[in-house]
């Protein structure tokens, strides 16, 4: 047992030191450039694909083949999860005991902070969380955000023709630019904003849902303005602050995710393009970190947001 | 010349802008020594103290994150 570990590490190391030689080749024939940085994602097509009237027409953008992709990688594991749930044994193994460990620790999390209201809220906690972490990590894949469709800029670089259908561009002065085929989705704002109104709005249906329209009271609060005028009225204001709280929680989810994994992305192309050898690998080891803090920060502000709206406001418990 | 200046006054722009950032890291250093301290004193609560962390240092790093977003919006949008 003891040799064939050793065996192993052994190959490993000669691996490793011929990927970084290979590095270090690649790296002085074809030095790494600057891509273009753009907030907006790229349009991958000049027709759109559809035109609605008053808003607008839509254009096949490189993130929604980052959403495709995405999608593709979650409706994956469920299905693999599915099978390996089939067949007939208590013990689920492999993929499906790994999802089955996950989905309980965030179960744990959910119960341990809402209560009794954990069946209500827990879907859209572990869905946010399951989507916005895989969406987090294609960052990390090789190719997605460097593979593209070669396009005609004013500040560009030039073009090395390779095979007839492979051509890269190079350092120098040109008028060649790559856009790329996948973006990363969170690096595109309107999935960032798609996901903080949907946590928003489904934090007010359930407080609905769970309290009635005393929920409500919590944004106009004229509970004690009639008992206590002075007092009263400052409450009323601070109700209408809350009113604005609901609102900026929007800006605040939406530019979270957008601005880290944005920063992320931006920082391994710059760190790429000024040390193209051995920095980067700890700047991707950084931003995993980032994408697993960030999916589990956007999901646990929905819990935390959607258990204090299944809980009336605290004003009522002294009162009662 | 004009759009020198403009070039100069986005880049000067987009380093002011991340002057916020100070404040951002005084508040995560603050939220870390408090749950740092929280634990030191009370071992057996490092799961929820972390969690909670966890949630204070991405309300302070939000702050941190606007002044970064209006940075990229005037390097790379305006």
């Amino acid at each position: 047992m003891e040799t064939t570990r050793k065996w192993r590490f052994g190959v490993n190391r000669w691996v490793v030191l011929l990927l970084i030689v290979l590095q270090v080749v690649f790296a002085s024939l074809y030095p790494p450039i600057r891509p273009h940085i753009q907030v907006a994602p790229e349009q991958l097509s000049d027709t759109p694909l559809f035109t609605l009237p008053v808003i607008g027409s839509f254009y096949m953008t490189n993130t929604l083949w980052g959403m495709v992709f995405v999608d593709v990688i979650v409706l994956a594991i469920v299905l693999l999860v599915a099978f390996g749930l089939r067949r007939n044994s208590l013990i689920p193994r492999g993929l499906a005991a790994a999802m089955e460990m996950a989905v309980e620790m965030l179960y744990n999390l959910a119960e341990s902070t809402a209560g009794k209201a954990v069946k209500k809220i827990f879907p859209w906690f572990a869905t946010i969380v399951i989507v916005v972490l895989i969406a987090n990590f294609t960052e990390l894949i090789p190719m997605v955000d460097s593979v593209g469709k070669l396009e005609p800029a004013e500040h560009g670089y030039t073009l090395q023709q390779f095979f007839p259908w492979l051509a890269a561009i190079v350092q120098g002065q040109g008028n060649y630019a790559v856009t790329p085929y996948v973006r990363t989705l969170s690096t595109d704002l309107n999935f960032t904003f798609a996901l903080a109104l949907i946590a928003v709005v489904m934090t007010q249906i359930i407080g609905v849902r769970s309290q009635g329209l005393a929920y409500f009271s919590k944004f106009f609060n004229t509970r004690t303005m009639f008992t206590t005028p002075i007092f009263g009225a400052i409450d009323f204001l601070v109700s209408l602050l809350e009113l604005i709280s609901e609102f900026s929680k929007i800006l605040s989810f939406g530019f979270r995710l957008f601005g880290n994994i944005f920063a992320g992305s931006v920082l391994l192309f710059l760190v790429g393009s000024l040390v193209p050898v051995f920095a980067q690998s700890m700047i991707l080891f950084f931003e995993f970190v980032i994408g697993l803090i960030q999916a589990f920060v956007f999901g646990m502000l929905t819990l935390v947001f959607m258990s204090q709206a299944t809980v009336g406001h605290i004003s009522e418990e002294h009162h009662e | 010349m004009t759009g020198d200046i403009v070039l100069a006054a986005k880049f000067i722009g987009a380093g002011l802008s991340m002057i916020g950032a100070l404040g951002a890291g005084v508040g995560i250093g603050l939220s870390v020594h408090g749950a740092l301290g929280g634990m030191a004193r009370n071992p057996d609560s490092y799961g929820t103290l972390l969690t909670n962390m966890i949630l204070g240092i991405a309300f302070s790093e939000a702050i941190a994150i606007y002044c970064l977003v209006i940075a990229f919006l005037m390097l790379f949008v305006l």
